[in-house]
């Protein structure tokens, strides 16, 4: 599904400028967020095929972003990869009850992530 | 689909790789095993590009008559390349006149003889090492002999401790070495226990520093070879001052054979013996940490390197401080801020933003006009989303030092941040002004010019990114990583690169 939209939530400027480079150049349009609030906003206000949520955010952090959504009729379906760093594994069960559909260990390999997403989007559209 | 997961690797099909594999294998007498072939890739597509070549093929053509190209490629190739004996001119130097010239000069009571290797790869190279230790009697004349090899790359040493190597880099070895030195096993070759047990492997860093204090004395001899090749210059100078404290005076420093430390060390005496270009520490004490010490009083830089010269020198100094003939008040002074602005940077580098705000306040405290704190915090506003914070930071910090390629990176990053893609790209541009080899620069502004469409600028930069990001894979830009592993950053751009090529 090249041209799906995805919303790219990282707060260090240059994982989101790599994740975002990265999606580009699987053919995706991307939109980004930095914090949990803007995160929590930009996906009710724009409806991206996809959400690619880092665990550790600003305001609102990835864990209740991704509950706030998955709770919600409107918004659930929205496919969501949490991006967790290594030390984060043991809270990734608290993740997944929240409703992850994925998670993607950091450092973010390219190709990794682009097979997650193309994975996610598929299911989602099946 | 996402269209390109197999376009890339189609970039060097099995054949190609063959193709250049024998042509290396030939010319060099390295051997890539398959394994290799994504790093293969990786360096071919980097020197391909450097010259515009969208097809591996006719990168081949130049390859094949050009000495000079495939010294480069091969640069790039051997990043994690070794192999046992490698250079043997050197062991047998080592073994008929180091050794005994070193045992001679050695004080009554020293019963121990020790070699670090540094950058050790897998391994062969400190067992080399102790075999040839082994082969030169130092145990008959009641010597214990010592070898450290360390590395960065902890799947390099993983291998190294495992000591198994496959039959085929046993080649080029003599047969009585191999029968005497090693056990076939069912994978290949085993280091045999007696040379295992003289050899220690421990994970580090070259260019982090202070080193451990188990690195910093009583080596007999530094065995540091191809390693420096791919640091920028500040930081080979910056190793090498390293051994010379670190080695017994007489001791020896082997370097590659292609290296030299001409521009990089006069404290050496460089020897020859067999044919071999070999470093020796004087006996007699020569006044040390002079350079350093020009260094740190060098004023305000009048050129962007020199600016990046002197502040290298002041992060690099702080070690030289103690040992200092005469250590003022204000250098001992100026000791905690350095620590404390290296502490701040650790704590930026792991992403701990909290920490970083707070070490940035202790240090303001004690030199409310150092320009790197007000980096650190604008970096660390910035992730936290502050970008109000981070640019008032940022432009404080500009101000006090106009020449930071890094200060004016992290303004490019807000700017990008804010929407303002203009001012943005402005500052990429003028910390690529400052610092040619800031790949993070590069690298942002190829996203920058890819995202309003103009394609082959992008591909430009995405090129320019991963040539330096070879060329200097330690720089400063290294500290804004935020955990980003580089050789990632690395597949992102060629990543990159390959989709901007196929559409510009
Ligand atoms: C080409 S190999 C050289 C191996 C061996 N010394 C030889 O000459 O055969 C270079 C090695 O240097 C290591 N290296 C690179 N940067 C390093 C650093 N900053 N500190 C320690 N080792 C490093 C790499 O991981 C690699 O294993």
């Amino acid at each position: 599904m090249a041209g799906a939209r995805i919303l790219a939530v990282d707060d260090s400027p240059t994982i989101l400028e790599m994740i975002k480079a990265i999606l580009v150049s699987g053919g995706y349009e991307v939109i980004t967020a930095t914090d949990g609030a803007e995160a929590l906003e930009t996906a009710r206000a724009e409806m991206p095929d996809l959400i690619l949520l880092d665990v550790m955010l600003p305001k609102l952090d990835g864990y209740r972003v991704c509950r706030l959504l998955k709770f919600d009729q409107k918004y659930k379906g929205i496919p969501i990869i949490m991006l967790t760093a290594k030390t984060e594994e043991q809270a990734m069960a608290t993740g997944i009850r929240t409703g992850a559909n994925q998670y993607l260990t950091k450092p973010i390999e390219p190709e990794r992530l682009l097979e997650a997403v193309a994975e996610e989007l598929q299911k989602a559209e099946g | 689909m996402v269209s390109d997961g197999s376009s890339i690797s189609k970039d060097l099909t099995p054949e190609q790789f063959q193709r250049f594999r024998d042509y290396i294998h030939q010319h060099s007498g390295i051997y890539l095993e398959e394994s290799k072939a994504d790093s293969l890739r990786i360096s071919l597509i980097t020197r391909a590009t450097r010259y515009g070549f969208a097809v591996l093929d006719d990168y081949f053509k130049l390859l094949t008559t050009d000495e000079t190209e495939f010294r480069e490629l091969m640069n790039l190739v051997t990043i994690n390349e070794t192999s046992f004996f490698r250079f043997p001119a050197q062991f047998e130097a080592l073994r008929k006149y180091i050794v005994p010239e070193i045992v001679e000069g050695k004080p009554e009571t020293s019963r121990s003889f020790r070699v670090w290797s540094a950058g050790c790869s897998t391994g062969e190279e400190p067992y080399s090492v102790a075999m040839t230790l082994l082969d030169s009697g130092l145990e008959g004349l009641g010597y214990v002999s010592e070898v450290l090899g360390t590395d960065v790359s902890t799947s390099a040493l993983e291998r190294a401790k495992a000591a198994v190597y496959p039959s085929r880099s046993l080649l080029n070895i003599p047969h009585s070495v191999t029968t005497r030195f090693f056990e076939p096993t069912p994978e290949g070759h085993r280091v045999s226990e007696r040379v295992r047990k003289t050899v220690d492997f421990q994970y580090h860093n070259l260019v982090k520093e202070p080193y451990p204090l188990g690195l910093m004395g009583n080596w007999d001899i530094v065995f540091c070879r191809n390693v420096t090749i791919y640091f920028r210059l500040e930081s080979t100078r910056r190793v090498v001052e390293n051994f010379f404290n670190s080695l017994n005076p007489g001791g020896y420093l082997f370097v590659g054979h292609s290296e030299t430390l001409t521009s990089v060390s006069d404290k050496f005496e460089p020897v020859e013996v067999g044919g071999v270009f070999l470093y020796r520490k004087p006996r007699a004490r020569s006044a040390p940490h002079r350079e350093v010490m020009k260094e740190r009083v060098t004023p305000a830089a009048t050129s962007p390197r020199a600016s990046a010269t002197a502040r290298a020198g002041s992060r690099a100094g702080r070690r030289e401080t103690s040992s200092t003939p005469d250590p003022t008040v204000v250098e001992n002074h100026a000791v905690d801020v350095e620590l404390l602005v290296s502490s701040a940077r650790r704590a930026s580098e792991e992403g701990r933003s909290d920490d970083v705000l707070t070490l940035v306040d202790e240090i303001l405290t004690e030199d409310e006009s150092n320009a790197e704190a007000y980096l650190l915090a604008a970096y660390s506003h910035a992730d936290s989303g502050d970008l109000q914070t981070a640019l008032k930071e940022c432009k404080r910090s500009i101000e006090l030092d106009p020449l930071s390629a890094a200060s004016h990176y992290v303004l490019g990053i807000i700017y990008q941040r804010q929407g303002e893609s203009d001012r943005a790209m402005h500052e990429f541009k003028r910390t690529i002004y400052l610092d040619a080899d800031f790949v993070l620069a590069h690298f942002n502004m190829a996203n920058l010019q890819r995202s309003v469409g103009a394609k082959a600028e992008a591909c430009r930069a995405y090129e320019n990114a991963l040539r330096s990001l070879y060329r200097v894979p330690d720089g400063e830009w290294s500290w804004f990583l935020g955990g980003f592993r580089p050789d990632l950053l690395a597949q992102t751009c060629e990543r990159s690169l390959i989709e901007c090529r196929k559409k510009a």
